[in-house]
């Protein structure tokens, strides 16, 4: 290598290097940007308790958003997500009402050790994916009717739960500590460095996810479907196979988070995760996931995650009225795909 | 042919069925709800179900918070020969479409919850209503604020005289919401306190957003806010959870932080038995429910006088209703000094 070699890397890593950089990552620089700008108008957004408090609201959302971020990257879509999300909660928090709580769900029930209620809301996630992915793939509706379908069944399962004698619908309050514990508990030294829990889950979450999408066949089969799934099939993919799994996954996922959802706010409703389908697809294709399948990174999710929640809490803490908020969200949405989606314009 | 004779057979029955039905008129009852995940709604259903429940054949529908879907209930409802209807409208000042109906078939209607347009009520002298006055439960949720506040002067943090707050408000465009956004504020400053409203904020009667959004609060006002007013329980649950993030205590502990809703649901009970919840208003659902059922009870089977156990049918906030055709069902203020009559 002669030092003209280097004379010319050196000139590559001027101005032409720096706008391919921010055309790569324009989405985190999109992040870091509403950061900066909120947190100088408004300096307590950057309080260490308001970023944690962003984070542990992240956590939650972000384990639905790579739930469904799987299921994108293969061409399908979950509106069924949020739904799931509250039937899991409602369940998780049903089965962890204090002993001594006058209104409980179920009058008689024994003091369960922990982890019952939660797998028992996390099968429920299960359940409700493995449907999805059996109609997807044996009966070959479409992934939005199906889930369509499901999220209205879902919403009907949770309500018809809620709603039972002695009591009739009502919400789910009264939760055990050591199960709210999950969602609002730390590991660490008190006042001095500690780190919420459902950051930690949230962690480990995206750790399996990450390395199921980069590091085993699944993942592989995960991009190939979504690429193409005729030259899949031909190259030996089993389709139905792999797209049933990806929607377990996402169950599983939209179960978790219902757990942690419950335990979070310390109770649950019927009406629980409403809409949060929407909010997590839009962070994933903020995050850059084609929603006509085959693109689509962990860290894309976790960053259109973290951009949607910046925005609820950062337009809070600024002060702006609600209907503004919508409207500022909805522009931002837009936006964010505009300057991302130039990478992909480029390289045509 | 054969074919022919069949369909003329099918529909000989399917006529024959339905005059049988038409002449005993059998009473029934149609009611529609604006949707079922209210919870305050289904306390409301439960108690028009269980009152129904071995003295007439009711069918409760669920609007779904659309009003076209639910017009098209009404509908059904009267083709099928029901003799009364209980409808807690979804959109209120759309009532007129629903009298519309009811009237050309001179079939008798209750409204709850959901009050309508008194104009349009004017119009059909067999439409009713059953409700509580929202301005009602706003003025209890301030002066629950009011008496706490007189009475703890450590509630007073920065010591101003003045009562710092933030408002959760429940869908912006609920009359309920208004109503007791507005008048909690009125019943304080009726009392002679000031207010400073450091910030309001919707979340939609959600436990989850009313946390996440008191904690955004809470990062840029920390201390500076004394009290949390929340237009109903859920929400102030979810300050509360927020509140107890951010290493606030019980009511009585060191850093205690004044929280009001409305509602009573048990969680909140609960919340108020553990100190964290300084008071909510109960809108009694089960009055209102029995009310509503008593009424259309009345209505279907045909009784000529129309009256209410629960209230009478004149009045119950003492304002005169010449008309005879309004109850109004009481809030109730509920505190630590009361609650344990309304656990359930």
């Amino acid at each position: 290598m002669g030092n003209t070699d280097f004379a010319s890397s050196l000139k590559k890593l001027g101005p032409a290097s720096a706008k391919e950089f921010a055309s790569k990552n324009a989405i985190m620089l999109v992040l870091a940007g509403l950061v900066i700008l909120i947190g100088i108008v408004q300096p307590s957004f950057l309080s260490i308790d308001n970023l944690l408090n962003i984070l542990r609201i992240s956590s939650v959302r972000a384990i639905i958003a790579m739930g469904v971020g799987g299921i994108l990257i293969t061409r399908g879509t979950d509106l069924s997500a949020g739904r799931t999300v509250g039937l899991a909660a409602c369940i998780a928090a049903s089965l962890t009402q204090r002993p001594d709580y006058v209104s409980k769900m179920f009058p008689d029930l024994p003091l369960l050790p922990f982890i019952l209620p939660v797998l028992a809301a996390v099968s429920a996630g299960l359940v409700v994916g493995l449907f999805n992915g059996l109609v997807v793939a044996f009966l070959n509706v479409p992934p939005f009717i199906t889930t369509l379908g499901t999220m209205v069944i879902v919403y009907g399962a949770a309500s018809l739960y809620v709603d039972r004698p002695p009591r009739g619908a009502q919400p789910i309050g009264g939760l055990r500590e050591d199960f709210t514990n999950l969602g609002t508990g730390s590991v660490g030294l008190p006042d001095v460095f500690s780190i919420p829990n459902l950051i930690i889950l949230a962690a480990i979450v995206t750790v399996i996810i990450w390395v199921m999408l980069n590091k085993t066949r699944l993942g592989k089969n995960i991009y190939a479907i979504g690429g193409n799934p005729e030259a899949a099939a031909v190259s030996g993919v089993n389709v139905k196979k792999n797209l049933i799994l990806v929607y377990v996954i996402g169950g599983f996922m939209y179960g978790l988070a219902g757990v942690l959802l419950a335990a979070r706010s310390g109770g649950a409703t019927n009406n629980y995760g409403q809409m949060y389908e929407l909010d997590a697809i839009a962070a994933c294709v903020i995050g850059g996931v084609s929603t006509s399948g085959g693109i689509g990174t962990v860290a894309g999710m976790l960053t259109g995650v973290l951009i949607f929640e910046v925005l609820n809490n950062g337009l809070v803490i600024l002060g702006v009225s609600a209907y503004w908020q919508q409207i500022a969200k909805g522009l931002i949405i837009i936006a964010a795909v505009a300057v991302d989606i130039r990478k992909y314009l480029a390289k045509r | 042919m054969k074919r022919l004779i069949g369909v003329l057979v099918i529909f000989a029955v399917l006529f024959a069925s339905f005059g049988c039905q038409a002449a005993a008129k059998k009473p029934k009852i149609g009611v529609a709800i604006y949707k079922f995940d209210d919870t305050f709604m289904s306390y409301v259903r439960n108690k028009i179900e269980t009152s129904a429940k071995d003295k007439i054949e009711i069918s409760v529908q669920d609007s779904q918070y659309d009003q076209p879907k639910q017009n098209d209930q009404v509908d059904q409802f009267l083709t099928q020969g029901y003799t009364s209807l209980a409808i807690n409208l979804v959109d209120p000042s759309a009532v007129s479409v629903v009298i519309g109906k009811v009237q050309a078939k001179k079939t008798p209607i209750v409204f709850f919850n959901r009050e309508p347009v008194a104009v349009d009520m004017a119009k059909y002298d067999k439409a009713y209503y059953v409700g509580a006055k929202a301005q009602e439960s706003g003025t209890m949720e301030g002066e629950l604020v009011v008496d706490y506040w007189k009475n703890t002067p450590a509630a007073d943090k920065n010591k101003d005289g003045i009562i710092q707050y933030v408002m959760l408000i429940g869908d912006p465009s609920n009359t309920d919401a208004q109503y007791r956004t507005e008048y909690s504020i009125k019943a304080i400053e009726a009392a002679g306190l000031k207010v400073e409203k450091l910030a309001e904020d919707t979340a939609m009667w959600d436990r989850v957003k009313g946390q996440e959004k008191t904690a955004a609060w809470l990062a840029k006002f920390g201390d500076k806010i004394e009290v949390i007013l929340a237009n109903n329980d859920d929400m102030a649950l979810g300050a509360i959870e927020a509140c107890k993030a951010a290493g606030l205590t019980a009511l009585g502990g060191k850093k205690p932080m004044v929280i009001v809703g409305v509602d009573a649901t048990p969680p909140a009970l609960d919340a108020l038995e553990q100190g964290f919840l300084v008071g909510t208003v109960l809108n009694d659902a089960e009055r209102q429910g029995l009310a509503t059922f008593d009424l259309a009870f009345a209505l279907a089977t045909g009784a000529k006088e129309v009256k209410s156990d629960v209230a009478p049918l004149a009045n119950a906030a003492g304002k005169a209703d010449p008309a005879g055709k309004y109850i109004w069902v009481p809030y109730v203020k509920v505190t630590k000094e009361n609650y344990k009559s309304f656990k359930k």
